[in-house]
């Protein structure tokens, strides 16, 4: 289940604390990595490698909310699960809705932690998977000309050869030979699983009036 | 006269004054009968003593000027009865009048001035100024006017100045011999002089004694001839000073009148001691003799009256200190530097526990004193009196048979003229109940403090449930931790070791956190040890630690390094410390999460006290409100109280130290805190 590498990150300004959690974690068999400053866990961070982040809410330095806001502003998608002593409602509902994995009250138990961590597992694989699928797609959609991409957007929209012919300025056959590269370089075989594609990338269709 | 005006001449009403009119006018006419009777000179018009001038005399004076023409009106038509009976001619009796009312008016007036009145001879000021106006002064001036009766009535202007003279004796004579007793009797007090039957019998017997004295020396006609009158004259004299000595002013003026009437009398009707000439001349000499006599004889009276008056203020003034002490409980003491003699009233034996009538000294009392108090109580009295400096103290006394009283003692010294100590005098005074008002306030403090402790933890349980939180996560994850590798194959006993030293460890920290708790939340006794404040501020800060993340507010604390300990009670300094911090929290709730500071500082006052001072940077103190926030239920919160600070003034005021609260120059404000050095 879990990947290889798959780490959790340990955040607690509470030494005692984030030495107990590392230990119990450890003890389950994960790979663990502890701070006891969020200052040193921000400028530390490799969104690269696969893992998770538990992070104490109440810290001196810079709150877990404040911490989370910053990891989002980075652009990392680790997943967070947040651990608390106080159990303050709004605060949780602010922490889920920016995208945590979970709000545990101190003291956790070890099934409610470990179960946490699966999940945040789970996220962190989806995630990284789904990112490692736009970037290969991004990748074939480099290769492509101008015409090609025009072209594309034009399928895409549901045009005609003969309609985007007229749209780009040439004759139907040269937009099938376009159509014909593009598809295979996009590795797709039907106009359905271009539109899939198109759409995991973002691309928007050209929409002719008329 | 003296039965009829029993009462002030100035009456309020109408009928009073009515009243009044009639007697004056009565008195008038008698007291010129009176003189007629006694006696007057050949020519029937000029008596030797004229009593009719007294009695319109005390008329004016006991009225004021506005009223004056009442009785002027009131003694004219008893004049011209008096004086047309003796066959007196209009214009010479008109004249009369007019100088018999001026000498009134003017001796009436500049006494009035003068502020002489009752008790008239009172005092040798009074009575100086009595004899000085009405003796010399007003007859005198009025005299000037009084010869011109006589001239009218056929004098020869070559006389005129035997006739002032004549007329002055005359005037000056009523004043000294009727005046004096008229006035005395006027006053609301006429017989207090005859009080009790034995001091009335006194009185008696003085007046026959004297009486007698006159007759056998006035009438002792061959001393004429044999040179023996000056010893006669003065015969009657020890009688009068005795009557002056024990009657005062009242016996004195009494005494003089009784000699005057039987000299005058005698020197009209018979053969006078004084042989100078004519009739006239010899009546002269009396008038003079009497002059002489009596105003000596008024001021010793006055003089007596006023010592006895001292005398009986001061025995008044003892007498109501004494009353005065006894009703409210306080035993009074003293003793004398020199012998070493102590005095105390009875009451205090019963302060003291002590039988009464039994002989009692200083270490007598002092036994007395609780074995708790004793030594300081004792050693207290016995400096105060070995320095001769004042003494206040409050110590405890096993009671006869009711259990312990607090005592509070004070002693002042007493000292000579020259400034040297010559007793200690004191007052002791059960001071019992007080002290359980104080206890039982006390108490009630108590209890208020507890209860602000208890709302103060409330608030800020949040945080200090966070305290409790961090151990008990640490010790549970531990705990499974350990568990875990108890369950796994390959058992790593080193780590299983460390993890118990954890938990250990982290449950200490829970049990400093619940015991710092339960020391806020008790109720009970103050107990005073030594305390390092800046351990102090640190455990509190600790405690305080999850409430001050959680507000986003930094602390930056300068603390002395050699801060001498200080002596308190702990919880309610601490209680102190909390309720200050908070309140520094508080007041930052509107400012940037970056700007929240709080910095404490410690430092060491002049006297090797304490000094603390906790600032933030939050709103401050509204003004005009500076000296209101030590005011039970002020408050500037929301949700405040109001009890906050005054009840940590009264436990810094239980201390010996002070606490105060002042904006800060740029923003925010400062709690100041001194404590005294613990030695104290």
């Amino acid at each position: 289940m879990r990947e290889a590498g798959f780490t959790t990150f340990l955040v607690d300004d509470d030494p005692a604390v984030l030495k107990a959690i590392t230990r119990l974690l450890n003890a389950a068999g994960y790979k663990t990595k502890s701070f006891s400053s969020p200052r040193e866990f921000l400028s530390a961070h490799d969104p690269s490698i696969p893992g998770c982040a538990i992070i104490d809410l109440v810290m001196s330095e810079l709150d877990g909310l404040h911490l989370q806001q910053a990891l989002i502003e980075r652009g990392s998608e680790r997943p967070i699960i947040f651990l608390t002593g106080k159990g303050d409602v709004s605060t949780s509902v602010r922490a889920m809705k920016a995208g945590a994995v979970d709000f545990l009250m101190k003291p956790v138990k070890r099934e409610a932690l470990f179960s946490a961590v699966l999940r945040a597992a789970k996220v962190d694989a989806l995630s990284r998977q789904k990112r490692d699928e736009s970037k290969s797609i991004g990748d074939r959609l480099a290769t492509l000309t101008h015409r090609e991409r025009e072209v594309l957007e034009y399928v895409i929209a549901g045009r005609l050869n003969k309609q985007i012919a007229a749209s780009i300025g040439t004759v139907e056959k040269t937009v099938k030979v376009h159509r014909g590269r593009m598809m295979a370089k996009l590795g797709v075989r039907s106009v359905a699983d271009l539109v899939r594609l198109a759409d995991k990338a973002g691309i928007t269709p050209a929409y002719v009036s008329g | 006269m003296r039965d009829g005006q029993s009462s002030d001449l100035p009456g309020s009403d109408l009928a009073k004054t009515v009243r009044n009119f009639f007697i004056v006018a009565i008195a008038y006419y008698l007291g010129a009968e009176i003189a007629f009777l006694v006696g007057t000179l050949s020519d029937k018009i000029f008596a030797p003593f004229w009593p009719p001038n007294v009695v319109l005399f005390c008329a004016l004076v006991l009225t004021p000027p506005r009223q004056w023409w009442i009785y002027i009106l009131a003694v004219l038509p008893a004049h011209i009865a008096a004086e047309l009976r003796i066959g007196m001619p209009a214009t010479q009796l008109l004249v009369a009048f007019v100088t018999n009312c001026s000498v009134a008016a003017i001796n009436a007036f500049a006494l009035q001035w003068l502020k002489v009145e009752s008790p008239w001879f009172g005092n040798i000021r009074k009575a100086t100024a009595y004899v000085f106006v009405t003796a010399f002064v007003g007859p005198a001036l009025c005299a000037f006017g009084g010869a011109f009766v006589q001239i009218l009535g056929g004098g020869a202007i070559e006389d005129y100045g035997l006739y002032w003279a004549r007329w002055y004796a005359s005037n000056a004579l009523g004043s000294l011999t009727l005046g004096p007793i008229a006035l005395i009797c006027l006053e609301k007090i006429p017989f207090s002089l005859v009080n009790p039957v034995r001091r009335r019998l006194e009185a008696l017997l003085i007046a026959t004694v004297l009486a007698l004295t006159c007759i056998v020396a006035f009438q002792e006609v061959p001393a004429i001839a044999t040179g023996y009158v000056p010893a006669l004259l003065y015969l009657p004299l020890p009688i009068i000073v005795w009557a002056a000595v024990r009657f005062g002013a009242k016996g004195a003026s009494g005494a003089i009148m009784v000699v005057s009437l039987m000299l005058i009398w005698r020197t009209l009707n018979g053969p006078s001691l004084f042989v100078v000439g004519s009739a006239e001349a010899n009546v002269f000499a009396m008038q003079l003799f009497l002059i002489g006599l009596s105003t000596p004889i008024l001021l010793l009276g006055s003089a007596i009256e006023e010592t006895r008056h001292a005398e009986t203020a001061t025995r008044e003034r003892e007498e109501r200190i004494s009353f005065a002490a006894a009703s409210s409980s306080v035993g009074l003491w003293q003793y004398e530097i020199a012998t070493g003699t102590f005095w105390a009233t009875d009451y205090c034996r019963t302060l003291f526990g002590l039988p009464s009538g039994e002989a009692v000294n200083l270490d007598h009392l002092l036994s007395r004193i609780h074995p708790n108090d004793y030594r300081v109580a004792s050693a207290a009295f016995r400096s105060a009196i070995a320095r001769a400096v004042p003494l206040e103290i409050e110590f405890r006394v096993q009671g006869m048979n009711d259990g312990i009283h607090w005592i509070g003692a004070r002693a002042q010294p007493v000292l000579d003229e020259d400034g040297e100590p010559t007793a200690m005098t004191g007052a002791f005074g059960d001071v019992t109940s007080r002290k359980m008002a104080e206890a039982d306030a006390d108490m009630q403090r108590q209890e208020i403090a507890h209860l602000m402790r208890v709302s103060m933890l409330g608030e800020l349980s949040g945080g200090l449930a966070h305290e409790l939180t961090q151990p008990l996560t640490a010790i549970l994850s531990n705990a499974q931790a350990g568990k875990i590798l108890l369950s796994g194959g390959k058992k790593n006993l080193e780590e299983i070791g460390n993890i118990f030293d954890d938990i250990i460890t982290e449950d200490g920290r829970a049990g400093e956190v619940i015991h710092r708790l339960r020391g806020l939340l008790r109720k009970g006794e103050n107990k005073y040890e030594a305390i390092d404040m800046n351990e102090l501020i640190g455990s509190t800060l600790r405690l305080l630690h999850s409430e001050l993340i959680d507000r986003r507010i930094a602390v930056s604390d300068e603390k002395a390094v050699d801060l001498p300990a200080t002596k308190g009670d702990p919880i309610q300094l601490q209680q102190i410390l909390i309720n200050l911090f908070m309140n520094a929290m508080d007041a930052m709730d509107g400012v940037a999460p970056a700007r929240r500071v709080i910095s404490v500082s410690t430092v060491m006052t002049n006297e090797g006290g304490v000094e603390v001072r906790i600032s933030d940077c939050g709103t401050g103190l509204p003004p005009s409100q500076e000296q209101h926030v030590f005011q039970p239920f002020f408050t500037t919160k929301k949700r405040g109280l109001g009890l906050g600070l005054p009840i940590c003034a009264s436990i810094m005021k239980l201390h010996g130290g002070t606490l105060s609260l002042q904006n800060n120059v740029s923003e925010g404000a400062t709690a100041i805190f001194r404590l005294p050095p613990a030695g104290v």
